[in-house]
């Protein structure tokens, strides 16, 4: 096995340890207080508009009218063309936007490239000539999707690059890390692009290459710009985890667990059981004002301490 | 001093002096009259003795009127505490109710300024680098990667977001956490779901719950007013009851209607809150509501147990801790009442603390039922309970103002639509609005920040997205031939309005006066003597 491919395997994992512990770390935090904000798309006939439940007189009556459809669309907008940028921040938007896409075009690539390996140790054949139309199909489609992916991921990396570089207020509010995630980025890319054209335009020895992955075997010795490029990919997922970059995740809690969360406290329910439990937290802020024990004693103290001078 | 716009996080924390000016001209200009600049009110400069008395250093305002610390050890010791204070925020029992959105707006933001667009405070500032919703954010961010994450230091010296925690620093930190409204409208505009909004409230948080600083009318004189006398207003429940009977007086004398309130009634449906202020600053709000709630047959009552007849809740703007003992005390009244549910009265943040974000802080028997009067107000028009002729309105252009508390906050968009539709029938929408408003510039406690040259600072720069915004809306109808009215159902939005309003001559030179919903609804009730709301300024 070669340095290369152990170093494939410690990326992958490192990835997928460092965002399951990151996703974790954000589940398992103490309930919140209610903190919504407007237009919630689950709102069934009320989303267009951003209207709620409380619009509705004794609406603890009646049933909560939720459309899961509505949801799912305003976030395929939100998650694919990045709306909110789009109406609210222009001239970034025709990077980010590009960038993103590009990203999920690789993601899809290189999904392909996966399963192209697993079906390799079955030995079925994934290439341009094979009679097996799954093969060919994925023969064919990752092409597009890896050399549109790359291409426009460049472009708009470079472009946000660019950006941050020479737009006042990007450049003012930029630090060091801002600027090395997008130069690691343009580096995964450019470099990906350059052994496509290069040396691997049917993409048929990155295939081979993760076969081999999957399937735990050696490889052949890899040209020096393959191996550029999959260090930088590596280094690339080592780094991801420890950086806002994985708001994928985080963009799931920000949206779900907080701006769209109107789940209203019923008695008896769980989430009356989670607002007991933090209740009983022990506080000690050292104001005067705060009667130190659980949260439950400091909001019902009422003797009221001294008061700020 | 400098007339810089362009602060960085470094200045911000070693600069000597005051960080930047403010004045006037540099502001986002203003529609017709006011887009002559004599017009506009000079901006008040404190004088040398208060700006060396008091922590002014980041824009020569204050909110906080914190006085100077005088040696380098106070200044030690009060880093210290500011620090101490950092981390309990990102404590799980300390800060349990606001921890995991606080964590993901520290570890997600991109830096891509989209929300910079949305904030009226930094547009109308002139762009003024400080007020921009991400400075903050900024700061707490480099706050916690250098002193609460653990090796933090270490690493964001490496990638560039560290800082140091200087009594400068903590200074500004303390006033910049009084100059954003939380309207949360940077939030809506975020692709990732960050809340630069809630930053501000937090950094409230490590003043108030672990400094003891606070801003003066929100703290000692508000929610521990309220805790110990009844009311923000220092109205006790003798005076509260006095109060009453007075107003009882007085509206039989406009209406002509012999009227009793119904108080302490036990096992009433509803239980009404209003924010005391109502009835010492605008009490033709709560006498309206009297009159509709009685000719729809609406059973309910006021309350006069102590806090039971002031729905404010000032916690809600810096102080967690204050905010779960006002909501608590009222949950308990009306417990104690055994009505089925609590109306809030035409208050925002009362709405938004006590339907809203108290709902998680009331278990079992405390969790009663409670709502908006916006949504009642809507149920009694559409039941047709009440006789409205819409034409007594005919003589009074109206626009409606959302409370961001009531609207973005609680999608409370359409009840009060409808009902100024029927009862206006020259209505006209601002741009934006509904949940895409602007804050009136008084939110977050601004509106009773009266000290010093505060106010300044609110009716130029923070009330200015909302000046602008009536100005648009009236403009073809500027001149003072035509009456104009501002419906804003929230008593916040209209002290931030009557200030602005006063400041501008708004009323004298342009004939724009502002008010609540009820009023309007009255004006256009046929049972009711003509003139209900009289047409001038107080």
């Amino acid at each position: 096995m070669s340095e290369l491919q152990l170093l494939m395997y410690v990326a992958y994992v490192v990835f997928f340890i460092g965002t399951a512990y990151r996703a974790r770390k954000m589940a398992t935090m103490p309930v919140h207080l209610r903190w919504d904000l407007y237009p919630i798309p689950h709102e069934k006939n009320k989303h267009h508009y951003g209207g709620s439940y409380f619009e509705e007189i004794d609406w603890w009556t009646k049933p909560a009218e939720v459309s899961v459809t509505s949801e799912l669309k305003e976030m395929s907008k939100e998650i694919i063309f990045i709306q909110s940028m789009y109406y609210n921040n222009r001239p970034l938007w025709i990077f980010s936007f590009p960038f993103h896409f590009g990203l999920y075009l690789s993601i899809v690539f290189v999904l392909m490239i996966f399963l192209s390996g697993f079906l390799g140790i079955f030995g079925f054949e994934v290439s341009g000539t094979t009679s097996n139309f799954i093969g060919r199909a994925l023969h064919y489609l990752t092409m597009p999707f890896g050399i549109i992916g790359s291409v426009l991921g460049c472009f708009g990396a470079v472009g946000l690059l660019i950006s941050r570089l020479t737009r006042e207020e990007l450049k003012r509010t930029s630090v060091r890390s801002d600027y090395f995630n997008l130069v690691l980025l343009i580096a995964v890319f450019a470099s990906g692009l350059y052994v496509w054209a290069t040396e691997d335009m049917t993409y048929t020895d990155l295939r081979a290459f993760f076969t081999n992955l999957v399937s735990f075997k050696g490889t052949e010795p890899v040209s020096t710009g393959f191996a550029i490029h999959m260090i930088l990919a590596a280094a690339f997922l080592i780094y991801l985890p420890f950086t806002h970059m994985t708001h994928f995740v985080g963009k799931y809690f920000t949206y779900h667990k907080v701006r769209w969360e109107d789940e209203a406290n019923v008695k008896g329910s769980k989430l009356e059981k989670r607002i007991t439990e933090a209740l009983g937290y022990r506080i000690n802020w050292s104001a005067p004002h705060i009667k130190k024990g659980t949260w439950a004693e400091a909001a019902t103290a009422t003797e009221d301490g001294g008061q700020n001078e | 001093m400098s007339n810089n716009k362009k602060v960085t996080i470094k200045d911000f924390c070693h600069k000597t002096g005051q960080l930047v000016e403010l004045d006037v001209p540099e502001f986002a200009p203003l529609p017709p009259p006011y887009d002559k600049l004599d017009l506009q009110p000079k901006f008040k400069a404190l004088a040398d003795e208060t700006k060396e008395k008091y922590e002014t250093d980041l824009d020569g305002i204050t909110a906080v009127k914190f006085p100077r610390p005088e040696t380098e050890e106070e200044k030690r010791e009060l880093v210290g505490k500011f620090l101490s204070g950092l981390k309990k925020l990102f404590d799980r029992e300390n800060n349990w109710g606001f921890l995991q959105p606080l964590f993901l707006t520290i570890e997600y933001c991109a830096k891509c300024q989209t929300c910079a667009s949305a904030c009226p405070i930094y547009n109308e500032s002139g762009e003024q680098d400080i007020y921009r919703p991400t400075f903050r954010a900024e700061l707490l961010r480099r706050l916690y990667k250098s002193y609460v994450k653990k090796g933090g230091r270490f690493l964001a010296k490496i990638s560039g977001d560290d800082i140091d925690a200087t009594w400068a620093m903590v200074a500004r930190t303390m006033e910049l956490a009084y100059r954003c409204s939380v309207c949360r409208r940077c939030a809506q505009t975020c692709p990732i779901g960050v809340d630069n909004g809630l930053v501000t409230r937090e950094l409230r948080k490590i003043f108030s719950q672990e400094m003891g600083i606070t801003v003066e009318p929100l703290h000692k004189k508000g929610s521990v007013q309220q805790l110990e006398k009844g009311s923000s207003t220092g109205m006790t429940p003798v005076a509260f009851l006095d109060n009453i009977e007075f107003l009882e007086e007085e509206m039989e004398e406009r209406t002509g209607l012999n009227f009793k309130w119904p108080m302490d009634k036990a096992g009433a449906e509803i239980l009404l809150i209003h924010n005391a202020g109502e009835y010492l600053a605008w009490p033709e709000n709560p006498e309206a509501f009297a009159i509709i709630l009685d000719a729809a047959g609406i059973d309910y009552t006021l309350s006069s147990d102590l806090m039971g007849y002031d729905s404010v809740n000032y916690g809600v703007w810096y102080d967690d801790v204050q905010f779960a003992k006002v909501a608590l005390k009222h949950a308990q009244i009306a417990k104690e009442l055994g009505v089925k549910k609590i109306v809030l009265g035409e208050c925002g943040h009362a709405h938004k603390a006590l339907t809203v974000i108290a709902d998680r802080v009331f278990t079992g028997d405390f969790n009663i039922p409670r709502e908006s009067s916006l949504t009642l107000l809507h149920e009694i028009v559409k039941q047709n309970a009440l006789k409205l002729d819409p034409s007594r309105n005919d003589h009074i252009v109206t626009t409606l103002h959302d409370p961001c508390n009531v609207v973005r906050l609680m999608g409370i968009v359409e009840p009060q639509r409808e009902v100024l539709k029927a009862v206006s029938n020259n209505f006209r929408e601002m741009a934006p609005h509904g949940v895409h408003n602007y804050c009136c510039g008084g939110g977050s406690g601004f509106a009773i920040t009266q000290d010093l040259n505060f106010p300044d600072w609110r009716n130029s720069v923070s009330c200015r997205a909302k000046l602008r915004q009536i100005l648009d809306v009236f403009q073809d109808i500027i001149e003072p031939e035509h009456n104009k009215y501002v419906c804003a159902p929230c008593s916040n939005c209209k002290g931030a309005m009557r200030d602005m309003f006063t400041y501008y001559g708004l009323f004298e030179r342009c004939n724009i006066l502002y008010g609540g919903l009820v009023e309007l609804i009255v004006n256009a009730m046929v049972d009711i003597r003509e003139g209900f709301l009289e047409w001038e300024w107080h």
